[in-house]
């Protein structure tokens, strides 16, 4: 082992040597203590670092992935059942406690499993029904476990040995959060992002959002597990009441009101919603009004700060100053080839492509005009999977594409940009740049948590490629900005950088001149020659303005209500008489027409 | 066969109980794309606005008549007509701009509230109720099936709102602005639809269904306690998402369905059970067909 895997290896274990003799003093000194009397606000710290476990998985899946969980009191349940069962039937006496780990992580896998087989089904539904799917799976584990003598039924587990202490907690809070921290600020963290911000885009991009999401469930079941096992142990019980769906709202709240994505947001909005109904007890007289200043509370703090606590930043963000743009380099050329034969969809009676067939060569700048409703946009959609065309054949790379999702044809070297922009736009011009390198990496998952972040010469090669596009583009500056504040005519650029990191051979670009005015257009066509000569993709490009496309494509195909109605170089198309009369209309023909073809 | 029509029969009167509930929540989706699970919480008041007004504030309990029933269902409907309009004035409509997220946490603020407030003013201890002048016992014979007298007006009065629903949604000025707010509310703003004065509609209407739901299961179960609204209004939800989000048939189909599919597990198979085939019919429906029984399916553009 070298020098550099030692440092890297030292500083993933390093909070773990620091903080665990901590705690072990502290659980000694302080909690074990009988003359401080602090027992009660023990019992208050350590609830609050099981809502803090609890809090922060979830938002893994609701603040990171945007999907929409609230069943997170089912994962809880079967952590704490599983674990209780293997505890109560285990060695009445363990020393080190080894065998109590051992049930934990019993218990966090068959929340993880369970996660996995929920989530399987049910993460390809969207927003509110993936919510209710979730909430229906929270419930029926409670009604199954209220149910099974074997878990005790309504009454519930008793007694569960005391196994879980302040160190133990506190140890499990800190691992959850540093594999959330170390997760969030690696590229599969970036891919967590880009599903919460746009599926569509996100697809486009390389992404497997389907995968993304099951992975992001697995991983907060496993933990919500971990919280479930140790609460068990703490309380000396477990009954189903417990782990009603109210229990789940708690934690969506804790998510919603730290911010959601933000870890530590996660964290104090978990603390203070533990303590909160606990410091009012000091109320007084008044204390029976707990609970409902508590929600009150919840209401007032949600109407104040629609965003969370601390919107999607973290703590630290709060002081963290922007770095200088950077120099640009260069990349080599590659290879590209599209082969569309025959292919026509149709939805319900109509038919929007008919037989369209296209060739693209590698370097090759080709054109697709044709009025609105054309059906442009719906062979962009055929050729990156979004539809699968109704007959004829697409083969990309030499490789039929059917059957293929989004994110596959997107390996093969296809990147596209979208008529209505698509970027995550809750993430600065440098993250949608960086999402977009996330299929060309390997590093796995586990790798990203052990070391911190991504193996460093991964994650800096993902940062020199971003920043180089963001150059090219003319986007350095914005490097740091928030991609929905971008004005729009560098939202639109921004779009061609983050198609280009994906690592395209064909790069479509789907109207990119819209909105923008004349001179814009000119310039932008000259940058689309300048980004095919430079990375050698070929193109396809998308354009309402006919005039333009005349000067910068090489080939030109002309739609009309689906069908191709002409083909070939700019001045054939220019002089075609069904393209003027189609497309441009007669008198618009007569006018300008007439002269460009006497030119 | 006897037994199996009595089970349906008793099946039906509380599926219209879960449909009425159900409809508050499919309305408030139509036009908000909300999950308003302050809901359930909002019929546990209207029944207990009906003990306070029948057993304390008044002898009427002691001697019921039609008279005293209809107003005592009056006045909780207005009480929890009142109570949604708030609701949305204070929990919603400030957050009708953030993500939808955050009225669902209000939502759930909400819920806590009439809880936690019914658990503080009302005590936790349940309460017997009845503003009817028939006891639940109280029946006629029909083929061998028991039918009482509560399960009739159930079925009667469900019925008569839900044509009443029908009515105004389809043929009243304020239903047509509805289905365009539903539709599309910024492109109803823009044709002159006041949004905000429909959406508050919409509210005060699905509380006012909750309200008549809430004195008719009161009456039937006899039983008041804060937390009576959590389960029923669970279901009515699942009802609602059972018969398509969003669609009014949807959920009263949906309401009828799930009280039927209640009272025949708890009656075959165990009354325990009867939670969880609520839920399990409600994955099993949105893995096969998301949108539900009447619900149409939606795919985004790109």
């Amino acid at each position: 082992m070298n020098r550099t895997a030692l440092l890297r290896a030292a500083r993933s274990w390093l909070p773990f040597v620091i903080a665990i003799p901590f705690l072990w003093l502290i659980e000694r000194k302080v909690a074990l203590n009988p003359d401080l009397g602090v027992e009660y606000i023990f019992v208050n710290v350590n609830h609050i670092g099981i809502a803090i476990m609890l809090a922060v998985s979830l938002n893994l899946v609701n603040g990171l992935t945007g999907q929409f969980s609230i069943g997170h009191a089912g994962f809880m349940a079967i952590g704490g059942y599983i674990s209780a069962v293997l505890l109560m039937r285990g060695p009445t006496d363990d020393p080190y406690r080894l065998f109590f780990l051992l049930a934990v992580l019993a218990g966090a896998s068959a929340a993880a499993l369970a996660g996995w087989l929920v989530g399987k089904p049910s993460l390809r539904l969207r927003g509110d029904y993936l919510a209710i799917v979730t909430l229906g799976f929270g419930e029926i584990i409670r009604v199954i476990i209220e149910n099974t003598p074997f878990f005790g039924g309504a009454i519930g587990l008793s007694p569960i040995p005391h196994r879980a202490d302040f160190a133990f907690i506190y140890a499990a809070v800190i691992i959850t959060i540093l594999v959330a921290k170390r997760l969030r600020d690696s590229t599969h963290g970036r891919a967590f992002l880009s599903v919460r911000e746009d599926e569509v885009a996100a697809e486009a991009m390389g992404i497997d959002t389907t995968s993304v999401k099951v992975r992001a469930f697995v991983i907060s079941a496993f933990f919500a597990g971990v919280a479930g096992a140790l609460s068990g142990a703490f309380e000396g019980n477990l009954a189903p009441q417990s782990f009603t769906f109210v229990r789940s709202f708690e934690v969506v709240a804790m998510v919603v009101l730290g911010g959601m994505g933000s870890i530590t947001g996660a964290t104090i909005a978990a603390t203070v919603l533990t303590i909160l109904p606990e410091a009012l007890r000091s109320l007084g007289e008044f204390a029976y009004l707990r609970m409902v200043i508590y929600s009150i509370a919840l209401i007032v703090l949600m109407l104040v700060r629609p965003r969370g606590l601390l919107g999607t930043r973290e703590l630290w963000d709060f002081f963290r100053r922007p770095r200088p743009p950077r120099q640009p380099g260069t990349r080599e050329a590659s290879e590209a080839l599209i082969e569309v034969r025959k292919a026509s969809i149709t939805f319900g009676g109509l038919t929007a492509v008919n037989e369209f067939s296209l060739s693209v060569k590698p370097r090759e700048l080709v054109a697709l005009i044709g009025p609105n409703g054309a059906g442009k946009t719906t062979v962009f959609n055929l050729l990156t999977g979004v539809y699968a065309p109704t007959s004829g054949s697409i083969t990309i790379m030499g490789r039929d594409t059917r059957g293929l999702q989004p994110h596959a044809i997107a390996h093969l070297g296809v990147a596209r940009t979208f008529q209505n922009i698509r970027l995550f736009r809750e993430l600065s011009a440098f993250d949608n740049v960086r999402i977009a390198c996330h299929h060309l990496t390997r590093e796995s998952m586990a790798a990203a948590v052990r070391h911190g972040a991504l193996s460093e010469q991964e994650e800096a090669w993902i940062a020199e490629r971003s920043e180089e596009l963001l150059e090219i583009m003319g986007l350095s500056q914005r490097r740091d900005e928030l991609a929905k504040n971008l004005p729009y005519g560098e939202q639109r650029r921004l779009e061609i950088a983050r198609a280009l990191a994906a690592g395209p051979q064909v790069l479509l670009l789907d109207e990119p001149a819209a909105g923008t005015n004349t001179r814009e257009k000119v310039e932008l066509m000259e940058l689309i020659r300048s980004i095919r000569d430079r990375f050698g993709v070929a193109i396809v490009l998308i354009e309402h303005d006919m005039k333009l496309v005349m000067g910068v494509s090489e080939r030109i195909l002309v739609l009309d209500h689906g069908v191709t109605i002409a083909q070939g170089l700019p001045r054939e198309i220019q002089s075609n008489p069904k393209v003027i009369e189609a497309y441009l209309g007669e008198k618009y023909a007569k006018e300008h027409f007439g002269d460009v073809a006497r030119t | 066969m006897t037994e199996l029509l009595q089970h349906i029969v008793d099946g039906v009167s509380l599926g219209a109980i879960y449909a009425l509930i159900a409809l508050g929540y499919t309305m408030v989706y139509g036009v908000l794309q909300l999950i308003n699970f302050a809901h359930g919480d909002v019929f546990m008041l209207g029944a207990m606005i009906g003990w306070y007004l029948s057993a304390r504030w008044t002898s009427e309990a002691l001697h019921p008549s039609w008279l005293g029933a209809l107003g005592v269902s009056l006045f909780c409907m207005l009480v929890c007509g009142t109570t949604g309009f708030l609701i949305e004035r204070f929990g919603y409509r400030p957050l009708r701009n953030s993500p939808r997220l955050n009225s669902l946490i209000t939502a759930i603020g909400f819920s806590l509230l009439l809880e936690y407030g019914g658990q503080t003013v009302f005590g936790p201890n349940p309460r017997a109720f009845g503003a009817m002048p028939v006891d639940p016992g109280e029946h006629f014979t029909l083929f061998g099936v028991a039918i009482s007298y509560l399960d009739l007006i159930s079925i009667g009065v469900a019925l008569l709102l839900m044509v009443a629903l029908q009515l105004i949604i389809f043929r009243t000025r304020i239903g047509t602005a509805m289905r365009a707010v539903s539709w599309n509310p910024s492109v109803a703003a823009l044709m002159g639809v006041n949004v905000d004065r429909v959406i508050s509609f919409t509210f005060v209407l699905g509380s006012v269904l909750a309200a008549v739901a809430a004195v008719l299961y009161a009456s039937s179960y006899r039983k008041v306690e804060p937390l009576m609204g959590l389960m029923p209004g669970l279901k009515a939800f699942v009802a609602a998402v059972l018969g398509g989000i969003g669609n009014v048939q949807g959920a009263m189909l949906g309401g009828l369905l799930l009280g039927l599919a209640e009272h025949l597990v708890s009656s075959y198979v165990s009354s325990s059970w009867k939670d969880g085939i609520a839920f399990a019919i409600l994955i099993l429906i949105l893995l096969v067909k998301p949108s539900g029984l009447l619900g149409k399916g939606t795919a985004e553009k790109v």
